[in-house]
């Protein structure tokens, strides 16, 4: 067990060793000159050296990609050049933002997905199973950003409950979480389709088990042999599949960010690419994949914890 | 009859899913001979007009009639999804396939690669390309072609490797047939179904993506017309014409939901272990 943990860290270090190789390289290798893409092309060349200097550009490629990993690990990721404020701590504020959004999307995904699941492998084949399937695929078909200013278009324009978007900040606790009730709506449609499929097909599997039968048959009650038995090994799938997305809610955050003009980390991606602010960039790409595998690391752990026997290799 | 029409006729989302995908392909094709209007004709003194006789779905912020910009979106959208898509699978299979054939390091070397790729989200590796190489179409489909290959290598990879076990696979190798030579005649040839499925399942997520990437302003550029694009520019006028975020939205999803169930028909109509299971 702690085999299997170790061995998928050094996997996770790796991947993220190779991540900071291939951000490095697209953005600032293949572009040429990074100044000249920060710049642009109309830059006087002494501006355009005072940028190379400011930033090291003018070093070698293997200085200069020392400099950032040593940055990156002792969180010293130097200072925008859009916003004039250290890249770490522009980072960390918008955080704060994006981390509530994705964690509110993802509870109320399998908030309505678990239930959802069980229920359509309950009543398999029936007409209730048809209904939910028919509402998980439209869910996977509907693009999440419009489904947002289709929210937009009714709690905001019409029956003006909730703000069309903007964020009052965490001094206002009760009006910043308003204002993430929209957008954490929107970006949890496509996961609650994806997570009901998986809740109903993982739950027909364990439905078929010898256990479930052996639970009915000494007269356990409906539920607690759906919720009891069944579901209960029917969450590693659902686990899994969560961790998986949870890389997609980041991905979907800039997009939902942008929607609701929430100044989240996604939003700071999105602006610091029209800033052309490459510094920023390429610490947010990095920090998002470090997201992305620690929570896949947090799943591998729940395996561990939702399921008893020793796993070999994932 | 064929026996798969036969049972493709008793499969009603398959069936929808093949209308729907039609009257995209349709409404795509009409648009390179008529729209109802010039899709880029600009009338300021028709701007955001409602639904109407001569503008069956009204007008936008320039005046353009949003039904002509709708069809040559729909243009887009398949350029985009099937260029993304045939990129990404022709790299993804070869790969796939040959991770299949020579196992040993080349396997491993190509799955640390596509774990690498999975890594990081798909609209992060398309926003950090178009970053660097700016915003366009073709930029557009370079992404999504990038992260649909190690989707088609995993989906390959795995198909062939049960194959490579097989006896009539053994008995090719026994007959003094290279590597390439199995691939090619009875690798490729029995693992046909599984693409076609993957095809059109990722068809319809590079529609959704290029979506995205135009409603970020990060894909087709203007005056060309992208469905993300007038979702975008629609959200700026929502209070005064808040029909105009409904029309491309809905053609989006009604396409993405095609392709979905068409999709989800063909693996129930080709894959070969449902069919039998329906049968006993």
């Amino acid at each position: 067990m702690i085999d299997f943990l170790t061995r998928r860290f050094a996997a996770a270090l790796v991947t993220l060793a190779l991540a900071t190789v291939v951000v490095f390289t697209v953005v600032e290798v293949l572009p040429g000159d990074p100044a000249l893409v920060m710049l642009g092309t109309d830059a006087r060349p002494d501006t355009l050296a005072a940028l190379r200097a400011q930033y090291g550009f003018d070093q070698p490629l293997p200085v200069r990609y020392g400099r950032w990993i040593a940055g990156l690990a002792s969180f010293d990721l130097g200072a925008s050049h859009a916003y004039g404020t250290p890249v770490g701590k522009l980072i960390g504020d918008r955080l704060m933002v994006t981390l509530p959004l994705g964690a509110l999307a993802l509870s109320w995904a399998l908030l309505v997905a678990i239930p959802l699941g069980v229920f359509a492998a309950w009543k398999h084949g029936g007409p209730g199973d048809w209904g939910v399937m028919g509402f998980a695929q439209i869910g996977l078909s509907v693009p999440n950003f419009w489904f947002g200013i289709v929210l937009v278009l009714l709690f905001a324009v019409t029956w003006q409950v909730f703000p069309a978007g903007g964020f009052p900040g965490w001094q206002e606790p009760l009006n910043a979480l308003h204002a993430l009730i929209l957008p954490a709506l929107s970006l949890s449609l496509g996961e609650i389709a994806i997570l009901t499929r998986v809740t109903r097909s993982a739950m027909l599997d364990t439905l078929r088990e010898d256990y479930v039968r052996t639970a009915r048959a000494k007269g356990l009650s409906e539920s607690r042999v759906l919720f009891g038995h069944a579901l209960r090994n029917a969450l590693i799938p659902v686990a899994t599949v969560a961790g998986l997305i949870a890389g997609f809610l980041i991905a979907g955050a800039v997009i939902i960010e942008s929607v609701f003009r929430l100044p989240g980390a996604g939003q700071l991606v999105y602006d610091s690419i029209n800033n052309r602010d490459l510094v920023v960039i390429k610490n947010v790409v990095i920090l998002f994949t470090l997201l992305v595998l620690l929570v896949n690391l947090l799943v591998d752990l729940a395996y561990v914890l939702l399921d008893p026997r020793p796993r070999v290799s994932a | 009859m064929n026996p798969f029409l036969v049972r493709a006729r008793r499969h009603v989302a398959f069936q929808l899913g093949a209308v729907l995908l039609l009257l995209f392909v349709g409404t795509a094709l009409v648009s390179l001979v008529w729209t109802p209007h010039p899709y880029d004709e600009l009338q300021m003194r028709a701007k955001l007009l409602p639904s109407s006789s001569t503008y069956f779905l009204g007008t936008d912020h320039l005046g353009r009639d949003v039904l002509s910009r709708l069809m040559v979106g729909a243009r887009t959208s398949i350029a985009v999804g099937l260029i993304a898509v045939a990129l990404g699978m022709s790299a993804g299979v070869a790969l796939g396939a040959w991770a299949a054939a020579r196992g040993s390091w080349v396997d491993e070397a190509l799955s640390r690669a596509s774990d690498l790729i999975f890594a990081f989200p798909a609209v992060l590796i398309a926003i950090l390309i178009t970053s660097v190489l700016g915003a366009s179409a073709q930029n557009a489909v370079l992404a999504i072609a990038l992260f649909n290959v190690p989707v088609f290598a995993r989906v390959t990879r795995g198909a062939a490797l049960t194959l490579w076990g097989r006896d009539f696979i053994r008995a090719a190798t026994a007959m003094g047939r290279g590597p390439f030579g199995i691939t090619l005649h009875h690798v490729l040839p029995n693992i046909v179904s599984v693409l076609i499925v993957q095809a059109t399942i990722q068809f319809a997520v590079a529609i959704l993506a290029e979506a995205g990437l135009s409603y970020l302003g990060l894909g087709a550029q203007p005056p060309l017309p992208s469905w993300g694009r007038m979702l975008r520019d629609a959200q700026t006028y929502i209070f005064q014409a808040p029909e105009l975020a409904i029309w491309p939205g809905l053609a989006i999803a009604s396409v993405v939901l095609g392709l979905n169930m068409l999709g989800d028909g063909l693996r129930d109509l080709l894959d070969p272990r449902l069919r039998l299971l329906r049968v006993g």
